[in-house]
């Protein structure tokens, strides 16, 4: 159902989201924007939540860089008053640490919301459809959102064969090591993609000023206005409960 | 009233004295080069590899060196007007162009999309880019389901096939294609080859394709290019393959069966009265139900070298299993199985054939059998394989080929006697002069042997998998290869050779397996499976060409000597 709408309307909603989930600094909202469209996504997505967990691990690290640091180096923190558990609970630095990792997660979530429901093909196509962007950024825009998958694919044969020679079992999850040495591969396997597809699209016509059809963009239609409006209204309903909380 | 004959219309394409030299590339790619592809005419461009065939057509729209930096002298026009004049993208109405690797035509995009994108480009009302669409996609048998997929999730084969079907799809007057059927299986290689010489007269094309039989028979010249990138030959295909055929196989150009067949039967001094494209062509004179019996005896032993060159030399031996798979469901990595309950025993020391249409789960078996890939159900018992991938970029792992050589010994091993077997296996697989080069830069012939010099210069992988080894290979490089492969299997290694060249398993497989429908289809001789006509239907394959031969010969057997034939 999600993946129906416009991709317009959903990137609409989520900026909107993110730009209210930097400017309210209040943990309240930001639990609201984090736990709204992660219930969206699994009622109306059949998102699995463990899904869910494992996309948000990397912006729960990234976020809790900003709670250690809240801690750690504000000037007001006071060491001892930290190792207080109930005090800590209740001081600033605390407070604002933690807004700024459900900040980081509330982002992270509002983000995956928007990639986990819209095509990428279908998004450069409205997005040249609705905003004119230009077919040469558009199609440059695709050809780099389509590479992360094509890494990823390109990475499990690479993996295949090194397992093979190392004539260990290949590990669902690569360690940190494998990782480093795919880098280098997988820049350069990037590099020649880019040229590839760049020639692919000119060979076939793509120029900077010839009129073209865009075929399968998505259009506006009722169940856009009706996600849009829940969209604000839920975002307009959790701003009020905190601002009159406060 | 003039008397003179109307003017002959423009040439589709032309290279004048066209010279290719590549940024710090010590001598040119191509040229120079002198041709023309008049309006109308289907032109085959042959080479070996590294002879600058892709260079030359990568000229034709000036994408060398518009994209591809390259310093080109002399001229190249299309329909009377100079290349330069446009940009590349301007003459994608004009010009249609299939390149080499699959990946080099498609954007990325699904496959409906893919298929849109050129005729998006021009301009083209929806309503027509569907109807061109959905037709493409029934001419070249791209099943509707693939519609939303992506085409980088797509098998090689299947990239291919879609890949032609955006091409195509343009309707564009000259079609320039560069191995269009390397990854195809067979019933798809000849649907493409009848799509692309189906038209009469209307669509120039010229074409650079090792597959000939099929194909050849359509083709109206020849072209043929040198290790220096100049043209050898040019000509009527019948002629090229009579006259020309020493010149061509010392260049380690393809020729189609039919012409081995009549070297012999020249040398027999019975060939057909005019030069043959195909195995029944070459026969076709020596009916075994008409032709007189001297003339049947005199041909026999001919025919019979012929056959016995396209028959391996050993059989199927009752050896001890080496690997099994037992009720076992395979699937890529992290993905639903793509084949169910399969029961294959590989024997010590066989040469397996796995055949099988685009997308039937060839590689994904070879991977199972391998051990690189876990049995989702079932069992799968026997030592670990190695495996050489099909596309040769993800196999290498280190900076030189020297290196790659060198990380293939078991670890134990001391550094000096390393290098020194190093040294002795450069030197065996005559890749000594390019130790320092890094993997990549290599010709697809040396990346495959280096492949394979890197799977067998220890003894780690009783079981070797081999994925369309010869896929763009020239002649000679095949041939190479083919006798590596023999030299394995006489040192006891077992193989597994994925492939789409029916010829190829049919000389080299004692034993196949056809993959197809979920399953393995049959088990058995390859002899008889590839002789099954019904079974090739239903797999997508095609009956190889050397066995119209082996039917020639039962059927004369029939006639000399019917009582023993009985």
């Amino acid at each position: 159902m999600l993946k129906a709408l416009n991709p317009l309307s959903k990137l609409c909603v989520c900026c909107v989201w993110l730009v209210a989930s930097v400017l309210v600094f209040d943990p309240r909202f930001q639990l609201a924007a984090i736990f709204v469209p992660a219930l969206t996504l699994v009622i109306f997505n059949r998102t699995s939540p463990l899904v869910l967990l494992a996309l948000m691990v990397p912006f729960a690290l990234f976020g809790f860089g900003f709670l250690s640091t809240s801690l750690l180096f504000r000037r007001e923190s006071d060491f001892a008053l930290r190792m207080a558990g109930e005090a800590l609970r209740a001081s600033p630095a605390f407070s604002a640490g933690i807004t700024l990792f459900l900040r980081a997660l509330a982002c992270g979530m509002i983000s995956v919301f928007f990639a986990l429901t819209t095509d990428p093909g279908l998004f450069v196509r409205a997005l040249m459809r609705h905003t004119g962007l230009p077919p040469r950024i558009g199609y440059s825009l695709f050809a780099a959102m389509q590479l992360v998958p094509d890494l990823a694919g390109e990475a499990q044969q690479m993996r295949l064969a090194r397992a093979m020679r190392s004539g260990r079992r290949l590990r669902r999850i690569p360690g940190p090591f494998e990782l480093m040495s795919l880098v280098i591969p997988l820049l350069a396997f990037a590099i020649r993609r880019a040229g590839r597809t760049a020639i692919a699209m000119e060979a076939r016509g793509l120029g900077p000023e010839a009129p073209r059809t865009i075929m399968n963009a998505p259009d506006f239609d009722s169940r856009d206005g009706i996600f849009v409006t829940v969209g604000f209204l839920v975002l307009g309903l959790c701003t009020a409960a905190v601002v009159m909380s406060q | 009233m003039s008397t003179s004959a109307p003017p002959l219309p423009e040439p589709a394409a032309q290279w004048r004295e066209v010279c290719v030299a590549y940024p710090f590339a010590k001598r040119a790619a191509v040229g120079p080069v002198n041709l023309h592809v008049r309006q109308g005419e289907r032109v085959l461009l042959l080479g070996p590899s590294g002879s600058g065939k892709s260079t030359l057509l990568l000229t034709l729209t000036g994408l060398v060196p518009d994209s591809i930096p390259a310093d080109v002298t002399g001229e190249v026009s299309l329909f009377g007007a100079d290349v330069g004049t446009q940009k590349p993208w301007a003459w994608a109405r004009h010009v249609a162009q299939y390149f080499q690797d699959a990946d080099q035509t498609l954007c990325g995009m699904r496959v409906e999309d893919e298929l849109a994108f050129a005729l998006e480009n021009r301009a083209m009302t929806p309503e027509k880019i569907a109807e061109a669409v959905a037709e493409a996609m029934r001419k070249v048998g791209v099943p509707d389901e693939w519609r939303h997929r992506r085409s980088t999730q797509l098998s090689g084969g299947e990239r291919q096939l879609v890949a032609l079907a955006a091409i195509l799809v343009q309707d564009a007057p000259l079609f320039v294609a560069d191995e269009p059927t390397a990854h195809l299986a067979p019933d798809a290689a000849r649907r493409l080859h009848a799509l692309l010489t189906s038209d009469q007269g209307e669509r120039t094309i010229l074409i650079v394709d090792h597959r000939l039989d099929g194909l050849i028979e359509s083709i109206d010249r020849m072209v043929v290019l040198g290790r220096d990138g100049t043209i050898i030959a040019e000509g009527e295909p019948r002629r090229i393959f009579r006259e020309e055929r020493a010149l061509l196989q010392s260049h380690g150009i393809w020729c189609p069966a039919a012409s081995m067949l009549d070297a012999q039967l020249m040398r027999a001094g019975i060939a057909a009265p005019f030069a043959p494209l195909s195995v029944n062509e070459a026969l076709a004179h020596l009916d075994p139900d008409s032709a007189p019996r001297r003339l049947l005896e005199q041909a026999r032993p001919a025919v019979e070298a012929f056959a016995a060159s396209a028959k391996p030399s050993h059989a199927v031996r009752d050896n001890p299993a080496l690997v099994q798979l037992s009720k076992a469901d395979c699937a890529p990595f992290l993905s639903s199985a793509v084949l169910r309950g399969v029961d294959l025993t590989v024997q010590e020391g066989e040469i397996l054939g796995v055949l099988g249409r685009n997308g039937a789960g060839k590689s994904t078996l070879g991977l199972t059998l391998a051990g690189l890939l876990p049995v989702k159900a079932g069992l799968r018992k026997g030592p670990p394989g190695g495996y050489a991938f099909q596309r040769l970029e993800n196999q290498f792992t280190a900076g030189t080929v020297c290196e790659e050589i060198l990380g293939a010994w078991p670890k134990r091993m001391s550094a000096d006697e390393r290098a020194r077997r190093t040294d002795a296996a450069l030197e065996a697989w005559g890749l000594e002069h390019l130790a320092a080069n890094h993997p990549l830069e290599l010709s697809q012939g040396e990346k495959r042997k280096l492949a394979l010099a890197t799977l067998t210069v220890s003894d780690r992988w009783p079981l070797l998998v081999l994925d369309e080894p010869m896929a763009g290979l020239d002649a000679q490089g095949a041939a190479l290869l083919t006798q590596e492969i023999l030299t394995l299997h006489e040192k006891g290694r077992t193989i597994a050779l994925i492939t789409h060249d029916m010829d190829l398993a049919l000389r080299l497989c004692p034993r196949s397996i056809v993959l197809g429908e979920g399953g393995i289809m049959a088990d058995g001789a390859t002899e008889e499976l590839l002789g099954d006509a019904a079974l090739l239907a239903r797999a997508g394959l095609a009956e190889p060409a050397s066995l119209a031969a082996f039917r020639w010969l039962k059927a004369v057997a029939l006639r000399l000597e019917p009582v023993a034939a009985c």
